[in-house]
């Protein structure tokens, strides 16, 4: 029952500030709030007995990608968004219905492949667990990791020729 | 669960937290004391004998100061910053094991926080956070000082921690095992058999020191204290922070020396253990807990010698080395590492 308590408080909490970051007016307030979102996506992954992709999305997302964001905006020193009156009100309304619409259809779609809610567990996931997604990585889903890895070295190669300016070294 | 079990689990948690807590003035004390034995100089010597009640008198000092917040800094992330460098930096230790398993009437306890089955991962996922405190401190500051500090920061410790972790997969690689205990386990047996069961700085020196030079780039610590460097300045990003804010700044900075120093111990000499050395009884596991606790002592020791030893890197110099020379390397002791377990060896 905790468990279950637990695992709403931390879904809520991610979509809560998922919110915040899209209305936010200051840009470094919304990565911060993206920051607790992933954390509490992290105790959601926890609480369904897979602690590596938790402990991946804080590394990878929380750890690593938003000081990026927040680097660049640092550096950038972009300033507070000025809050305007929307001059057509018809926009707001078309996007708001465009946002039900599309939560609408991606209901319907995962019930129809027969998606269900996941449930989370209260005991901790056997020891050794990391083994099985090991295995899966380096067995069926191969082809996907290997070009997932080809993807971002062509990002990298291209954020280096991007980058390098003519006649520098 | 019985009430017992929650105040065991209770206990092996805090016991290393509240350890730490309190060594940490004497801490400030050995720093200040041995940066007057190598300059020279008696260091602090009037309140009480060996200047030893100057940590004390600090910390009176830190409770007395007048609690300035700048006018226009962001209030919510300026108290919030240094809560968090705090936090993250205490909450790292909850993984170490930091003694053997204790068998005491039928019951055992293992002498760690939590044996999670992703301990490494845990260590880095909390250690990649706690940039957020010294980025979050300079930025909400509103002082272009405090700024380029939490800028040089967030910058530098991205840098060193993916030479930091590469290094450190040569350890899981060996180990087969994210879990810290087992990596303590693998390091506890013979250093003459085949496969080698000692301890892995022998096998892995190259990942060792790139490791080791990580660690104080990733602690803000001499010769990698770029974020505060007092020379260019000022204090960096807590430049504006006074009193306890201020304090507990520099507490973090020592819990990540001392974590720092822990995981080293960890991952290369052997944790709790030393060759030939068996816990049995429950004095045998109480030499345990001592031999970490010497261990891990002595890298703190390094951590200052250090500090009043080389001089402050360059940034570009900072930024060449992290990446032209310590990410290689750790890519070689990983490649190395991976040949010594194909063949077997480890």
């Amino acid at each position: 029952m905790t468990v279950r308590f637990v695992f709403d408080a931390a879904a809520g909490l991610a979509i809560l500030f998922a919110c915040v970051m899209v209305v936010h007016r200051n840009p470094i307030k919304s990565v911060l709030a993206l920051v607790v979102s992933f954390f509490a996506l992290a105790v959601t992954y926890v609480l369904l007995a897979a602690p590596l992709i938790a402990a991946v999305q804080v590394i990878v997302y929380a750890g690593a990608i938003l000081v990026l964001f927040l680097f660049v905006l640092m550096l950038l020193n972009v300033p507070q968004e000025v809050r305007q009156r929307p001059d057509r009100p018809i926009h707001q309304a078309l996007s708001a219905g465009a946002i039900v619409a599309f939560a609408a259809a991606l209901l319907a779609v995962l019930r129809g492949y027969g998606v269900t809610p996941a449930i989370p567990v209260a005991e901790p996931p056997p020891p050794g667990d990391l083994t099985p997604v090991a295995k899966l990585l380096f067995s069926d889903h191969l082809l996907s990791f290997e070009a997932v890895s080809i993807l971002l070295l062509a990002a990298l190669v291209g954020s280096f020729v991007l980058a390098r300016r003519e006649g520098s070294p | 669960m019985s009430a017992t079990d929650v105040g065991i689990l209770a206990l092996r948690v805090l016991a290393p937290v509240l350890v730490i807590l309190i060594v940490l003035p004497m801490l400030q004390w050995v720093e200040r004391r041995g940066a007057g034995l190598i300059q020279d100089r008696p260091g602090p010597n009037r309140v009480g004998p060996f200047g030893l009640l100057q940590p004390l008198a600090d910390v009176v000092k830190f409770f007395m100061k007048e609690d300035l917040i700048p006018s226009n800094a962001d209030r919510f992330l300026y108290v919030l910053a240094p809560g968090l460098a705090t936090f993250a930096a205490l909450t790292t230790f909850a993984v170490i094991p930091y003694g053997a398993t204790l068998s005491v009437r039928g019951r055992a306890i293992p002498l760690v926080g939590a044996d999670v089955s992703i301990g490494i991962l845990y260590l880095f996922a909390l250690t990649s956070l706690s940039v957020y405190g010294i980025v979050l401190a300079g930025w909400s500051s509103n002082n272009k000082f405090s700024l380029i500090g939490g800028i040089r920061s967030s910058a530098q410790i991205i840098s060193y921690e993916l030479a930091m972790t590469t290094a450190a997969a040569g350890v899981i690689l060996a180990a087969g095992s994210f879990r810290l205990t087992d990596v303590v386990a693998l390091q506890s047996g013979s250093w003459l058999s085949f496969p080698y069961r000692g301890w892995n700085v022998v096998p892995q020196l190259l990942g060792f020191v790139v490791f080791f030079v990580s660690a104080f780039a990733e602690t803000n610590r001499l010769p990698f204290d770029l974020p505060e460097a007092e020379a260019e300045l000022v204090a960096g990003y807590h430049t504006e922070y006074s009193a306890m804010k201020f304090a507990m700044f520099y507490m973090a900075e020592y819990i990540n020396v001392v974590v720092a120093s822990a995981l080293m111990v960890t991952l290369y000499f052997g944790g709790w253990s030393l060759p030939g050395f068996k816990p049995v009884s429950v004095t045998g596991v109480l030499l345990s807990v001592v031999i970490f606790a010497v261990k891990t002592a002595f890298f703190v020791w390094v951590f200052m010698w250090v500090r009043w030893t080389l001089p402050r890197f360059r940034y570009d110099q900072l930024m060449r080395l992290g990446w032209k020379a310590l990410l290689p390397l750790a890519l070689l002791n990983l490649f190395w590492i991976a040949a010594l377990v194909l063949w077997k060896a480890l």
